[in-house]
């Protein structure tokens, strides 16, 4: 990677965190999704094809991380920007497997990176409430942008974007040392992408604990399974189809209540 | 006698869209989102009391402990805001503005967190990951699609709740929440992520185990043994009950980890990871992937 390429990623990292200065809706939920984040690492990195091929499974992978505040169970920034530019740094050699399994694990220690860095941040943010409590005891209502907006935002980039230079740097300074697809034996691949293919099932089972709700419902999930096991459909035509039964559900339900 | 007073419209604007924006800049422990929400409510502030200390007062019950999902959550700087408007008129009291505050953090919270942040975004998410996923040249488009539609229809759903909190109130929110609409559309909306939840499930996951027996295999009819014949595949024989079954197994087995046995993510990650690593022991020391 170019020193220009890090930087530019190191940024996104930072936009895409919680609390970045374009907002959740555009930071986190947006810029921070794998599918995003991986989109922007190819424009970046020149590749989008090969980061679209890591970028979907994290997705999947990632997809039941969903909740900002208290319960970031693994901060999404840092997992996928790092776990594509890594799978990009070190494809010299790689096939489609290999990729994902090497984004898998680079996806894992970004996100350490990113969880120890968000508990930094959040301990931080603390002594601004005495700030906040400053200004507001002078009815100042012109500072009241300091101690959320400009603080926030100093810790919040100092927390963010430093670290991700520094993991991004080190990761392409390793990948230029060596031929890595041929150090890494067989058995190794093999395992990751099994692991990968596995890892799916953590995005799906955690999803599945916000919408399964009433135990009848198991079979609403398990109609969209047999679709595609043994209908053969693709996910978008399933998609398609649960369009079409929540407008059935819908008007069924709410005429049964005004009637 | 003093005239009534009342938020002009560009001050509500600037107040939500400091809110769109900066809701999380000073997430901590202490007050979550308060300092965000103290900043959203200064222009407000600003413009509804004339001195000093009426505008300190103000301001020291907005940066208390406040928290939701912000953008659904905006409902309550539009709830929050009128009721300011109504105590610069003498309408309403500092007590009642900070009760509402307290009172409306659960439901937002709720309705925010399983309603938009649970099922819209994995629905788009997988909507547009299947786009993506269609063709592999024009992979990016899913992720430009979720990039326009998402932060677009967010913002203009969130200064919809804004305005809609400001003009009719809690009123208005316990009114959308009672007509049983609100209910509906969340089981619709369910019906929907369940669906492509299990058809994701089936796509995505993949776990097999690699044990297969292979024999030479005396053929009666010609006399001839076949060498290297699969007489035993497990994951065949598995398919063949009920196809993809261990991928739908692993992922009730982890949807129970998580959801009935609180484990959390990171253990469940160790634990695939172990599963992983037995899975492709098996693979090699069976002779599967020799």
């Amino acid at each position: 990677m170019e020193m220009y390429q890090v930087i530019l990623i190191a940024l996104f990292i930072y936009l895409g965190s919680i609390g970045s200065i374009v907002g959740n809706t555009i930071g986190w939920y947006t810029l921070g999704r794998p599918l995003v984040a991986a989109f922007v690492v190819g424009l970046i990195m020149n590749d989008v094809q090969a980061a679209m091929i890591v970028g979907i499974p994290l997705q999947i992978m990632y997809m039941g991380n969903v909740t900002p505040g208290g319960a970031v169970a693994w901060d999404l920034s840092y997992a996928t920007y790092i776990g594509t530019a890594g799978a990009l740094a070190f494809s010299q050699g790689m096939d489609a497997t290999g990729l994902i399994g090497l984004a898998v694990v680079f996806a894992g220690i970004g996100g350490l990176v990113g969880q120890l860095m968000w508990n930094v941040s959040y301990a931080l943010n603390l002594p601004l409430n005495r700030i906040a409590h400053k200004y507001a005891e002078e009815g100042n209502t012109k500072k009241m942008w300091v101690p959320n907006l400009l603080f926030g935002q100093l810790i919040g980039f100092a927390c963010r974007f430093i670290p991700a230079i520094i993991v991004l740097t080190s990761m392409s300074v390793a990948s230029g040392q060596a031929d890595f697809a041929t150090l890494i034996p067989g058995w190794v691949t093999t395992a990751l992408s099994t692991f990968g293919g596995m890892m799916a099932a953590l995005g799906m089972g955690i999803l599945l604990s916000f919408l399964w709700k009433k135990q009848y419902q198991i079979v609403i999930f398990l109609a969209g399974f047999i679709m595609v096991t043994y209908f053969g459909l693709s996910t978008m035509a399933v998609a398609v189809v649960g369009v079409i039964a929540a407008v059935l559900y819908y008007v069924v339900v709410s005429e049964k209540e005004s009637a | 006698m003093a005239e009534t007073k009342k938020i002009s419209p560009s001050t509500l604007k600037k107040s939500f869209f400091h809110w769109f924006f900066w809701n999380g800049c000073s997430q901590q422990a202490e007050s979550m989102l308060g300092m965000a929400f103290g900043q959203a409510m200064a222009p407000v502030i600003d413009d509804l009391y004339d001195t000093k200390e009426e505008k300190a007062k103000a301001l020291k019950r907005h940066i208390t402990l406040f928290n939701t999902e912000a953008q659904v959550g905006s409902i309550c700087n539009g709830i929050v805001c009128g009721l300011e408007e109504a105590n610069a008129n003498g309408n309403c009291t500092p007590e009642v503005i900070e009760s509402v505050k307290v009172a409306l953090i659960g439901p937002t919270s709720a309705i925010g967190d399983s309603l938009w942040v649970a099922t819209i975004i994995p629905i788009l998410l997988t909507i547009c990951l299947s786009i993506s996923q269609g063709s592999t040249s024009t992979s990016w488009l899913g992720a430009l699609i979720y990039m326009i539609v998402y932060p677009l229809g967010t913002c203009a759903l969130s200064w919809w709740l804004f305005k809609l909190g400001y003009k009719s109130g809690l009123e208005g929110m316990q009114s959308m929440m009672a007509s049983g609409k609100l209910d509906a559309l969340t089981d619709a909306m369910t019906v929907l992520g369940l669906i492509v939840v299990g058809a994701l499930t089936a796509s995505f996951v993949n776990c097999s185990i690699p044990f297969q027996i292979v024999k030479d295999v005396y053929d009666g009819t010609t006399g001839e043994i076949i060498p290297d014949t699969v007489i035993f595949n497990m994951d065949n024989m598995l398919n063949a009950i009920f196809p993809k079954i261990l991928p739908l197994a692993l992922t009730l087995l982890i949807y129970w980890l998580y959801a009935k046995k609180k484990w959390s993510p990171l253990k469940l990650m160790g634990l695939i990871l172990i599963l992983a690593l037995a899975l492709t022991g098996l693979g090699y020391f069976s002779g599967f992937y020799a």
